[in-house]
């Protein structure tokens, strides 16, 4: 892998469970500073892909390259890896019994054995990036979603991943508190954080999205510039999944 | 001496053995407890297995059964206690078995999302058991393992059948010399009705003290 | 090969009290029975006390429900057969003494079992009851207790568990229960292993069979909506 600037590079991605496959043969390619927007039809296998980049499942065949090391490779110490990852998922999954900064500063502690001291330091700034400094000693059931998923996305940032991943992270919010998780979002997207982002916010996705991949029925059918693509679909399914997408938001914004 | 003083005084005795017993095995049993719960839900299946029957086992015997099979039976196998020894390892392996139950619901009842979230962080499965299911599914347990403890101060009076100078095997021989037993025994009820209730309410403190919003026990 | 000889020597004497044992299987299960049914009879009115009654009923409720659950079932056997009967003028016999005592105990725990039974049933169905033009009493008779009792039954299978195990601490006033013969089948042959063994073994089956048959009684006495809470 001579390409610095490539994080992250997956090479025909195949998954299945039991009969049924759920990636057949997913290749593509994330640029440093890239932001990546995934989208597609419910089933169409974009959870199980980002799952499979950080090995919380196994994919059957491919190769994922991660800044250069192919940690598909059954040598690859996994803990390692998934360090270099964010994931920020879509039921935020902040541990319960931990303050906001705690949730962020745990993985500091625990995995890069971080002093305390240093860990609290970066939490606290992490927080701040994200707008939540006075509600650092909240614990999770005090926040809202919302609140919850900003400190879900500042305890994936600060582990200083190479990317980020973001599952569907504004599925599982009521309408009025997805602003707020897609403003801080798009921040670090001009940062130039890299990022992986599967979502069906079409808005994010023009606004900050370099590439979009339209996946449909475990393959990417379509990719290109989120503005073309939601614009103009050249395929069959991609077609009809942005005419549902607009009627919804059609009749919700009515 | 007065009848009262010289019973007081011989009770008191009895009564830091019976501390030195519970002081050894209430945190050993909460150990036990967490580690049987542990084995169960995350070791491999032999563990899980044996684990299990370890539970069940003690669970279905009687307390003084398996004290009195480990100091009267077991020496017949070239295992033996002390009296002191045989009444603590007996209350530990109890309790510990029915605390297990306590932790092994609470750990089955986290939602899989803090075990993703853990490992996504990168942490092994050690750092996430004992940083992230731990320390919650132990407070969910504690209203469970705190009346698991309250049994253990009173089955402690056990002690006293293998031959341990306990609270209530000093009552007892206080008895025979003086036959009082009305006196005798009410003070002695009293004394371990005493310990229970302070134990409660020291261990519902101790629940304020490590209540987390959200985590309570529903 | 001496060794192996000796063993099945053993094996005989001690098979040779096992009907002995076993008959105190009968013992054991007359005292649970005794115990539960003792308990159950005092457990309920307190509970309903507990709940409906007058605060000093309810005083007098959670003292008693606090002192047999705060005395060990080994000072309570001692306190009673040797101090409390005997001063009331009664001389009772072991086995009578423990039912007794393993009753008030239980009365205690049962009241507990049956108060959470009542409290989870709500309040709306008490209210229900008047509005109908039940009294208090009736309310309680006809609505409230059909449901608190079939949501008590888990509880109460732990409960059978409890007894049971509990019971062998009453072989320290030499009712002739499974421990009591078992010791003295020990002290006969000399030979603790085996008997010990078996008694556990008896106990082990006595606890899992009888909490199965609860159990089965149970799904029985289920109604569709009403599920019972441990």
């Amino acid at each position: 892998m001579p390409d610095d600037d490539i994080v992250l590079k997956v090479e025909d991605l195949y998954k299945s469970y039991g009969k049924i496959a759920v990636l057949k043969g997913i290749s593509f390619e994330v640029r440093r500073g890239e932001t990546k927007i995934i989208c597609g039809p419910s089933g169409s296998g974009k959870s199980t892909l980002l799952r499979c980049l950080n090995l919380l499942t196994r994919p059957d065949k491919g190769r994922i390259w991660l800044e250069g090391e192919d940690i598909t490779n059954r040598n690859v110490d996994i803990n390692k890896v998934r360090q270099k990852i964010g994931f920020v998922f879509q039921e935020f999954n902040l541990f319960n019994h931990l303050t906001a900064l705690k949730n962020v500063s745990i993985g500091l502690e625990v995995v890069k054995k971080m002093k305390k001291e240093e860990a609290h330091r970066i939490a606290l700034e992490m927080l701040k990036k994200v707008g939540l400094s006075e509600h650092a000693h909240k614990y999770p059931a005090e926040l809202s979603g919302g609140q919850k998923q900003r400190v879900a996305i500042a305890r994936a940032l600060a582990m200083n991943p190479a990317v980020i991943f973001y599952d569907e992270p504004t599925s599982a919010l009521d309408p009025q508190l997805i602003g707020e998780v897609l403003e801080v979002m798009k921040a670090l997207a001009r940062e130039k954080v890299t990022s992986v982002v599967v979502t069906h916010e079409m808005g994010f996705a023009q606004t900050v999205g370099d590439e979009l991949l339209f996946m449909c029925d475990g393959k990417i059918v379509e990719r290109g510039p989120p503005m073309e693509i939601i614009r103009k679909p050249k395929c069959e399914e991609t077609k009809k999944f942005f005419q549902r997408i607009h009627e919804l938001y059609a009749r919700e914004t009515r | 001496m007065s009848f009262w003083e010289s019973f007081i005084s011989d009770l008191l005795k009895g009564w830091i053995t019976t501390i030195e017993i519970l002081a050894i095995s209430v945190p050993a049993s909460v150990l036990l407890g967490l580690g049987l719960a542990v084995a169960r839900v995350y070791g491999n299946r032999m563990i899980s297995l044996i684990a299990s029957g370890f539970v069940a086992l003690l669970r279905g015997l009687p307390l003084v059964v398996t004290l009195l099979i480990i100091f009267f039976a077991l020496p017949k196998l070239g295992i033996y206690f002390s009296p002191f020894w045989a009444a603590v390892t007996a209350f530990i392996m109890c309790s510990g078995a029915y605390q297990s139950e306590y932790v092994r619901g609470a750990i089955r009842s986290i939602d899989v999302g803090q075990s993703l979230a853990a490992q996504a962080l990168g942490m092994s499965k050690l750092q996430e058991i004992t940083h992230i299911i731990l320390p919650q599914a132990f407070r969910r347990a504690l209203p469970g393992i705190t009346n698991e403890i309250i049994y253990l101060i009173l089955y402690s009076s056990l002690a006293y059948l293998v031959g341990v100078q306990e609270l209530f095997a000093i009552a007892k021989h206080f008895n025979s010399l003086q036959f009082r037993p009305i006196e005798i025994f009410s003070t002695t009820a009293l004394i371990y009705a005493f310990m229970a209730t302070i134990a409660t309410l020291g261990f519902r403190r101790l629940e304020m003290k490590l209540r987390i919003p959200g985590l309570e026990v529903t | 090969m001496s060794y192996i000889v000796e063993i099945s020597k053993l094996m005989v004497t001690v098979w040779d009290y096992l009907p002995y044992i076993l008959e105190g299987v009968l013992w054991t299960l007359g005292l649970v029975a005794g115990g539960l049914g003792i308990g159950f009879i005092i457990g309920l009115p307190l509970a309903i006390a507990q709940v409906y009654g007058h605060r000093f009923l309810k005083i007098l409720v959670e003292v008693y429900a606090w002192f047999f659950r705060s005395v060990p079932l080994l000072v309570l056997l001692f306190l009673f057969y040797w101090g409390i009967f005997p001063a009331l003028g009664y001389k009772l016999d072991p086995l009578t003494c423990s039912v007794l005592v393993l009753g008030f105990r239980s009365g205690g725990y049962q009241s507990q079992i049956f108060r959470g039974a009542i409290q989870s049933i709500s309040e709306g169905q008490f209210v229900a009851a008047r509005t109908l033009g039940m009294s208090k009493l009736q309310s309680i008779y006809h609505i409230i207790l059909p449901q608190a009792l079939r949501i008590a039954i888990p509880g109460w299978t732990n409960e059978y568990a409890i007894i049971l195990k509990d019971s062998a601490i009453c072989f320290v006033l030499g009712v002739m229960e499974i421990l009591t013969r078992t010791r003295y089948v020990v002290m006969a042959t000399l030979e603790p292993l085996l008997p010990y063994f078996i008694a556990g073994g008896l106990f082990i089956v006595l606890t899992y069979g009888g909490t199965k048959i609860v159990n089965i009684i149970y799904e029985k006495a289920k109604i569709p909506g009403l599920i019972g809470r441990m």
